[in-house]
């Protein structure tokens, strides 16, 4: 009686394996505004090459299908309390495989995305946004976190 | 069997809900921004050589009393890049009186370059420093000197032409 099940539980431990030790989610570049000016609005796309933030995600294999989304700031966080509001639009995330053929996505940040694997198992994910500091904003530097999550479904 | 049958279950859901909590990863970064005062220049005195003579070059210092200077204001302490756009004439009307040999320094602290004015290595190209503090107020004062050379038959007139500030933080 007993190796029937035991027999069900190595074989349920290999099939589970392999989508937990290969899906890798890594924040590479942080989304830096730099220098903003009171009272001026300033926007990175996705597409800045220095200056908008990057993921990196890989998955088992090609074919994978996947949702990413973000957990996106409403504002980011500066000296002696002070806020600053942070936007980002319908196209201000971008996600591009890293095989040669691989081609750019553009898709909004603000809702949950889809994406099958097709060409390459790994991709890089941009990201883009906007901030508009008040023109009595505080002076100083103001940061917040962005969470990326990649599902497998 | 009906032991085994019921253990069988549990274990196959157990397993389920592991897998699909493993399938999902996260990964952080971080969106910063650095707030600064909009930065102000004011022409705070011209460049003025005065009255100059044919065929005589005549130069005023950085640090004389008729240097040019600008007067900015932003954010104290704020590193910035000083950049000149600098005229190679000066014009009245057609013609061209030629100026060169540019100079410069600046003052954090007052509006003074008879001391305290810190000399800038190359008018061409790109200088870092900072504004000063001033009373918790971002000042920085800038002074410009050149040399104006008139040819023996330079045609009589009055002469001017631009002289551009740029700061720019960083």
């Amino acid at each position: 009686m007993p190796r029937p099940l035991i027999l069900a539980l190595v074989a349920l431990a290999i099939e589970t394996a392999p989508c937990s030790a290969q899906l890798v989610v890594q924040g590479i570049r942080d989304l830096d505004f730099g220098t903003v000016i009171q009272g001026v609005a300033a926007t990175v796309t996705a597409s800045d090459p220095t200056r908008s933030g990057q993921f990196y995600f890989k998955t088992p294999a090609l074919g994978t299908r996947i949702r990413i989304q973000f957990t996106l700031p409403t504002q980011l966080n500066g000296p002696s309390g002070a806020t600053m509001p942070i936007t980002f639009g319908t196209s201000d995330a971008m996600a591009k495989g890293t095989a040669p053929t691989s081609n750019p996505v553009s898709f909004n940040p603000n809702t949950t995305a889809t994406f099958t694997m097709t060409s390459s198992v790994d991709a890089n994910v941009w990201l883009g946004g906007r901030v508009t500091p008040a023109a009595a904003q505080r002076v100083g530097s103001y940061s917040n976190t962005v969470v990326m999550t990649v599902t497998i479904f | 069997m009906r032991l085994f049958t019921t253990v069988s279950v549990a274990v196959l859901a157990s397993l389920s809900l592991a897998g699909s909590a493993a399938a999902q990863t996260s990964g952080t970064i971080n969106a910063k921004a650095l707030v600064r005062q909009p930065i102000t220049i004011t022409n705070g005195q011209d460049l003025d050589f005065g009255i100059v003579i044919q065929g005589t070059a005549k130069s005023i210092s950085e640090t004389a009393a008729a240097a040019g200077r600008f007067d900015a204001t932003g954010t104290a302490s704020a590193n910035v890049n000083v950049n000149f756009t600098l005229p190679a004439n000066l014009t009245s009307g057609a013609n061209n009186l030629p100026i060169g040999t540019w100079t410069g320094c600046y003052n954090q602290s007052a509006a003074v370059n008879s001391s305290g004015c810190t000399t800038i290595a190359s008018m061409a190209g790109t200088t870092a420093t900072a504004f000063g503090n001033v009373a918790g107020a971002g000042r920085l004062w800038v002074f410009v000197g050149a040399t104006v050379t008139p040819g023996a038959a330079q045609a009589v007139g009055s002469y001017t032409n631009l002289v551009t500030l740029t700061l720019t933080y960083f």
